[in-house]
């Protein structure tokens, strides 16, 4: 393993890189779009594509970084299956570093489609938060072979800054990026995304954005709304009434 | 602990802890639950307070997977958030980090010393989770008195360490850099599905959150189901917070 140093550096790197392009766009999904370009540059991979869901499946391609990576997405939805599909399906990366080694239930067709591209290696990873899906992204390499710590590191800060952005988009809010998030802690706003669930019997991803944009709303960070809810010191209702 | 066991009272404890835990490995067990399982041992076997277990997120930083008590807790997300403490120099450097006398290291971890000190806490003992060269987490044990972990603690807090790294890698021979992060990274979200579900529950049936934390794992073991699994189902709503409530024993007897 490299030293936890290095990955820092290297993390602190990418994740100005995708501030600038966050800071630069103000709409979430040019934003989005933006950072599936960047991350081709910014990681030791040939393309990069996003794909969103809405509800409980997997519907449509937000971007693609170049042709291959279109035919990619394509592909997948077209045959209904693949690694953007299982990753969204079984809610974790699938990863295949050598496809030409490689075998597999969950796809056989697209593996035999994706061996006719000349593609080396395709990484799917989730962006969910616990039970919410919010998508997948999906990195291929011409070339196959797995990322060293520090560009894993990079890929995973790329797939969240991606899933905060997409998260915003549902939420009309746009804080939440602005500050470190490596670092904190946030289980208390997982627990009060299920409060106002059970409160509700609102979906996951409308009590999370619903969380989201009272905070915004308050000028407060979601974590101290999250603590106030489960402290019992706000009711879930006060997030309902505010216009 | 108040009472230290006899020689032979622990021996048999500690067979019956790997036993469970055996048997939960080869059965189609929920990772976090097991680690639940696991940070209760260490205190029922090394005479510690309390324990906890972080893990890495592969971004750098650290996440806290399970803890013994809420005091527990906190100590833990000062050390992951104030990036100082035992926990965390163990992680980075995946050696061990034995610290008897946590007064003799406020000038190594002011912020989390203090707390730990305040908390009543004398002593922390960090033991890496690894495999082979990775490094993929710390358990934690905080003890009330200034006295150095035993050697034969030191044995046992290493296999428990190993037993938790198996256990959320869910396969001994994995050679492959990116199986781990499959592993490590789903666990980490699953965390947070659980978290979600806790809400819910806690909501629904009136509880605090470890309380509602105790009902799941008792419905998840009554009906046989993941625990990752009846959270997504909860926060999904394909499972219904009454249905928990339904089948649960009363908490708060410990279960």
């Amino acid at each position: 393993m490299s030293d936890p140093g290095d990955i820092n550096e290297l993390v602190e790197r990418v994740r100005a890189a995708l501030f600038a392009i966050v800071r630069d766009h103000h709409d979430e999904l040019d934003a989005v779009k933006q950072l599936c370009e960047a991350s081709t540059e910014l990681l030791p991979i040939d393309g990069a594509s996003i794909s969103i869901s809405l509800g409980p499946q997997l519907r449509n391609t937000l971007h693609a970084s170049d042709a291959v990576g279109n035919r990619i997405e394509s592909l997948q939805f077209s045959l209904g299956e693949g690694p953007c599909f299982e990753s969204f399906e079984f809610r974790r990366p699938v990863l295949v570093p050598d496809l030409a080694n490689f075998t597999t239930r969950e796809w056989p067709v697209f593996a035999t489609e994706l061996a006719r591209m000349r593609i080396g290696a395709i990484f799917a990873f989730p962006m969910q938060r616990g039970a919410i899906r919010i998508g997948v992204v999906d990195f291929y390499r011409v070339r196959p072979g797995w990322l060293s710590p520090g560009e894993l590191a990079a890929a995973l800060e790329v797939v969240e800054i991606a899933t905060l952005l997409l998260l915003n988009a549902q939420s009309g809010t746009t804080t939440a990026l602005y500050r470190p998030t490596r670092r904190l802690d946030h289980e208390q706003v997982h627990q009060a995304t299920g409060v106002l669930i059970a409160a509700f019997d609102m979906s996951a991803e409308e009590a999370l954005a619903r969380l989201r944009a009272y905070a915004f709303a308050n000028d407060q960070l979601v974590d101290d709304v999250a603590r106030d809810i489960m402290a019992r010191r706000l009711s879930p209702q006060d997030l309902v009434d505010e216009p | 602990m108040t009472t230290s066991p006899s020689g032979a009272q622990r021996e048999a404890r500690l067979l019956r802890a790997f036993v469970e835990m055996a048997d939960t490995l080869v059965d189609d067990y929920d990772v976090i639950d097991l680690m639940h399982q696991l940070v209760d041992h260490c205190v029922d076997l090394l005479d510690a307070h309390g324990a906890g277990l972080m893990l890495i997120d592969q971004r750098g930083g650290l996440r806290l997977f399970a803890w013994s008590t809420e005091q527990i807790r906190q100590l833990e997300l000062i050390q992951i958030q104030q990036d100082e403490g035992p926990c965390v120099d163990c992680v980075h450097s995946g050696e061990p980090v034995l610290i008897t006398d946590l007064r003799a290291a406020v000038d190594r971890w002011p912020r989390f010393t203090a707390e730990a000190l305040r908390a009543g806490f004398a002593s922390v003992h960090a033991i890496p989770l690894r495999l082979r060269r990775d490094t993929i987490g710390a358990l934690n044990l905080f003890g009330l008195r200034p006295v150095p972990l035993p050697a034969d603690h030191v044995r046992v807090a290493r296999a428990l360490a190993d037993t938790a790294t198996i256990g959320i890698l869910q396969e001994r021979a994995i050679h492959r850099g990116e199986v781990l992060t499959e592993q490590l990274q789903t666990a980490l979200n699953n965390r947070i599905a659980v978290e979600q579900a806790k809400g819910i529950v806690s909501y629904a049936m009136n509880l605090d959150v470890d309380d509602a934390f105790r009902a799941l794992r008792a419905y998840s073991r009554n009906n046989n189901i993941r625990l990752s699994e009846i959270a997504n189902q909860l926060v999904t709503g394909h499972l219904r917070p009454d249905a928990v409530l339904a089948s649960s024993p009363p908490p708060s007897d410990g279960g």
